[in-house]
């Protein structure tokens, strides 16, 4: 007993630490709140003024009730889901090839599900027959397609998940490869360029409440694995020899990881189509703000990811309304100079 | 003697003058990138970069002096034997120089007329965006070719056709004309009064639900569509049957009534080729209309 | 009535003819040798010798080319993972950069005793703390990593291994960025580790005076081992200078072996001055 009262103080008790669940109470609290906010401001901003939105929540009828429950919020909170989705995979991505500038898109799911989309659109233009096939998969499940198969595509080029470096080379062999083929595929069929700019720039246009249900799903598939294999993430920091010998099994903790990521990006581009930066920023966020422990570095990147994307999605509806910008751009928009801000920041101190 | 020398030097002057003033000398123009083009007196080799062009000169019956046409020329039949030299944003140099033509005509907004000055080939560059570039670009192609008075009848033959429809279709719905939303593109991208096809539709009397300030082809907030509720919607065949899967969209009226209006490629271009064709698109729209505007 | 028969242990690592290498090259071959528990055994010898090699393959981390290795008797492929986590603890000669707090790096090395699912116990604060003790660490158990410094750094990844509270200790270097005073506390620890606590403690070392406070010498020279057995053993057959291919002085001073570097004295107690140099005297 002794020994363990001052332990207990130095190293911080165990499932009451002094400052730390405060710390991460706090943080998640604000980022919950924040949540919130966003949510109610995309129910309020939209295409009609924030007064006439106001009116609609007071005094509801038929049509403005569609508005707000069957168009607003769904899209917000399947915008908030692939966020989660995006940082959270991104957060892992970093784990796993023990590098910062990872991101969820690395093993080629971007390129691949852009390569889906456009071969779907293109059979869609072709024949009746392949329109019936195509309308059924849909844009979502050509892009989720065409991200498996791009993985799959990586996974086999770099043999097995055992080496992190020729999986990161495969992955960039991968998109450059796929994205040149989607690219000569175009040439051919230059009306399709708008429609594949909305899918390579990301859309939470058309987010149904039947998105938003699969994006959630998807989240918890994801999230389970993830938070509980999150101390291998830890153990990988301090080395790949040294994680193996505290009697962890580096296959199954990768291919477990990688399989969350593939899945979790796959579904958040089948839905929104290609949005970058989120995967990356949110890790590098919820570093600098709360801690670089996988199991608090995980969450906090999902809700941190997920907020992203919500307040990239109210911004790309308010800033041009009622016309709409590509929620990539907006992304890449806060994401670029944050990332700016970031170089400045350690160049000033460095 | 110095008087009649002087005498001679002037006769003679004056008759070098008379003959080089009847010897042929080519038309110049200002084409639309406001260049002064000196134009070959009678060409014969021409080669078209745009669809609308390719068929101004075979409406014009010049068919038979084309040499090549661009990828997406199709009509009429016969052109799509030609050789083909290129895409709207990438045509072949080398095919079209190859060619040897006497004229190239293509769009202000094809970048290659700098190149193939370079070659020494005379292009000439025409607006083929909206309504009054087509009465615009047949008169100058029918100049260009020679072939004014056909050029003046086709203008105004077009002309005629295009305020009959109209005025027919106005008279249909006397009042105000059905809402309409003219999607282009998923995304979704709107048609605007701006564009060719919102022109179209506005001489149709029909009311476009998107607004002139937010330009020819924007891409708009879905919820926006289902705030205006049109009446009828144009739309690819593709995208036809997935309109009511949209978050919302099933309570729009056009898609709960499905006053849909699609249209078949070879119509389809009719409708965006602002070209001599412009009556039969135009026809197309209307007769749509009146079968699924309320 | 004397002392009842202790039942012999078996040695708590083994090896024959064991083969290590990388890829297709062969560093060392044919290694047979038995590590007992309860001495601290340190392998010397020069760079490129295969110190690292070796410890690594013991340890489980590379396989070896061709032999067999036992941990406590039984073959180390046989061994569960997370049983064999539990028996045996290393530290890398360079572990990676990490941002995690002292407290949360100790805490990793409790991984083979909790698992995935496990929150911290009491049994796991005690070891961490008494690790951290040890290697007086524990004042900046709130820190991070990268805030300390490179020696701070090393005894930390120390308190870490030492809170696995592993029958067996192999440690690739262990004094490396340590001052003086640290690496003789280092040296203590490990002595008191294996003595105190009947541990089997295997490290390689650089330093020659430091590894001959073992109790146990392991010398790798270019062609292979050279020959393990006792410090004594070790000096009596002049091992070392085989091994380094040069002559090694020991001396024995109150019982202490040192490396003595053979560099003359120095003779002056001032520098040459440059306008002298040359001058005629």
């Amino acid at each position: 007993m002794s020994v363990l009262r001052p332990a207990i103080s130095i190293l911080g008790a165990r499932r009451s630490d002094a400052d730390m669940p405060h710390r991460l109470g706090t943080w998640v609290a604000c980022c919950l709140a924040i949540t919130l906010l966003l949510t109610c401001g995309s129910l309020i901003i939209g295409t009609s003024s924030v007064e006439t939105s106001l009116g609609w929540l007071f005094s509801p009828d038929a049509q403005s009730s569609v508005v707000l429950w069957q168009i607003r919020l769904p899209r917000t909170v399947g915008a908030w889901f692939a966020g989660a989705l995006l940082g959270l995979s991104g957060a892992i991505a970093q784990g796993v090839f023990r590098n910062p500038l990872a991101e969820p898109y690395l093993l080629g799911t971007a390129s691949g599900a852009a390569l889906g989309v456009t071969l779907s659109l293109i059979a869609a233009d072709a024949s009746i027959g392949a329109l019936a096939w195509t309308g059924k998969l849909g844009i979502t499940g050509a892009a989720c397609v065409g991200a498996c198969a791009a993985i799959a595509l990586t996974i086999g080029l770099s043999r097995g998940v055992l080496q992190t470096a020729s999986l990161l080379l495969s992955g960039i062999v991968v998109a450059f490869l796929l994205g040149a083929v989607t690219s000569l595929l175009l040439l051919t069929k230059p009306d399709l360029w708008r429609e594949m700019q909305v899918f390579l720039l990301g859309s939470t246009g058309f987010v149904s409440w039947s998105s938003a249900t699969l994006l959630a799903a998807a989240f918890c598939v994801c999230a389970v694995p993830a938070v509980l294999l999150a101390r291998g993430l830890d153990a990988l920091t301090l080395g790949e020899d040294t994680a193996q010998s505290l009697g962890l099994s580096l296959p199954m903790l990768r291919l477990t990881l990688l399989g969350v990521v593939s899945l979790g990006t796959a579904t958040a581009v089948g839905q929104v189509g290609i949005v970058g930066f989120v995967g990356l920023v949110a890790p590098h966020l919820v570093r600098e703000t709360l801690s670089v422990n996988h199991r608090q570095l995980l969450i906090g990147a999902a809700l941190c990811g997920g907020a992203l994307l919500q307040a990239a999605d109210l911004l790309c509806r308010w800033i041009v309304r009622p016309a709409e910008l590509p929620v990539g751009a907006v992304t890449a928009f806060v994401g670029g100079s944050y990332l700016t801000f970031l170089l400045w920041r350690r160049s000033r101190d460095g | 003697m110095t008087g009649s020398r002087a005498l001679i030097v002037l006769v003679l002057g004056l008759a070098l003058s008379a003959a080089a003033e009847a010897a042929p000398s080519g038309l110049v123009l200002r084409d639309d990138l406001q260049r002064e083009i000196t134009l070959p007196r009678d060409p014969q080799r021409i080669i078209t970069l745009v669809p609308s062009l390719t068929e101004i000169v075979c409406a014009l019956g010049a068919c038979g002096r084309l040499v090549a046409t661009d990828e997406f020329s199709n009509w009429p039949a016969q052109v799509k034997a030609l050789p083909k030299a290129g895409g709207f944003e990438d045509p072949q140099i080398e095919q079209i120089v190859s060619l040897k033509p006497d004229l190239v005509l293509l769009s202000r907004s094809q970048r290659i007329t700098e190149r193939l000055s370079e070659f020494g080939v005379v292009s000439f560059a025409l607006n083929t965006e909206s309504y009054a570039d087509i009465g615009h670009s047949v008169r100058a192609v029918g100049l260009i070719l020679g072939l004014s008075d056909r050029a003046a009848h086709l203008d105004a033959a077009i002309e005629q056709a295009v305020l009959k429809i109209g005025d027919e279709a106005r008279a249909k719905h006397r009042g105000d004309g059905p809402t309409v939303y003219i999607e282009v593109d998923r995304g979704p991208y709107a048609a605007g009064p701006a564009s060719f096809i919102g022109e179209l539709l506005a001489r149709l009397g029909a009311r476009n639900i998107v607004t002139a300030n937010l330009g020819p082809f924007p891409r708009l907030n879905p919820e926006y569509v289902v705030n205006h509720n049109p009446e009828v919607i144009f739309i690819s065949p593709a995208e036809a049957t997935s309109l009511a899967e949209r978050p919302g969209w099933e309570n729009i009226r056009a898609v709960k009534e499905h006053r849909l209006c699609s249209f078949a490629p070879e119509v389809r271009d009719t409708i965006v080729r602002p070209g001599p064709r412009v009556a039969e698109g135009m026809r197309a729209m209307a007769d749509c209309l009146a079968r699924v505007a309320p | 009535m004397g002392e009842a028969e202790r039942i012999p242990q078996p040695p708590a690592l083994s090896c024959r003819d064991l083969s290590v290498g990388y890829d297709s090259r062969i560093v060392l071959e044919g290694i047979s040798l038995d590590i007992r528990a309860g001495f601290w055994t340190a392998v010397v010898g020069p760079n490129g010798s295969g110190k690292s090699t070796l410890l690594r393959t013991i340890a489980g981390l590379r396989e070896p080319h061709s032999g067999v290795i036992s941990l406590q008797g039984r073959y180390l492929s046989a061994w569960p993972r997370r049983e064999r986590a539990r028996r045996l603890a290393w530290l890398a000669q360079t572990p990676g950069d990490t941002d995690l707090t002292a407290s949360e790096v100790v805490a990793l090395g409790r991984f083979a005793h909790g698992g995935w699912l496990a929150h911290r116990q009491a049994v796991d604060d005690a070891a961490m703390y008494r690790a951290m003790v040890a290697t007086g660490s524990l004042s900046w158990a709130r820190r991070r990593l990268s805030t300390l410094s490179g020696g701070e750094r090393q005894r930390v990844h120390l308190a870490r291994v030492l809170a696995v509270e592993a029958p067996v200790l192999l440690l690739d270097e262990p004094t490396t960025h340590l001052d003086p005073p640290h690496q003789e506390d280092i040296a203590r620890l490990l002595r008191e580790q294996a003595y105190g606590g009947g541990v089997c403690v295997v490290s390689a070392i650089h330093d020659l005076s430091l590894a001959l406070t073992a109790d146990r010498l392991i010398v790798l020279g270019q062609q292979g081992l050279i020959g393990h057995g006792t410090v004594r053993e070790a000096l009596d057959g002049d091992w070392l200078s085989a091994a380094f291919q040069t002559r090694v002085n020991i001396v024995d001073h109150d019982g202490v072996h040192l490396w003595r570097p053979a560099v003359p004295p120095a003779r002056r107690s001032e520098p040459i001055n440059g306008s002298e140099r040359g001058a005629p005297r």
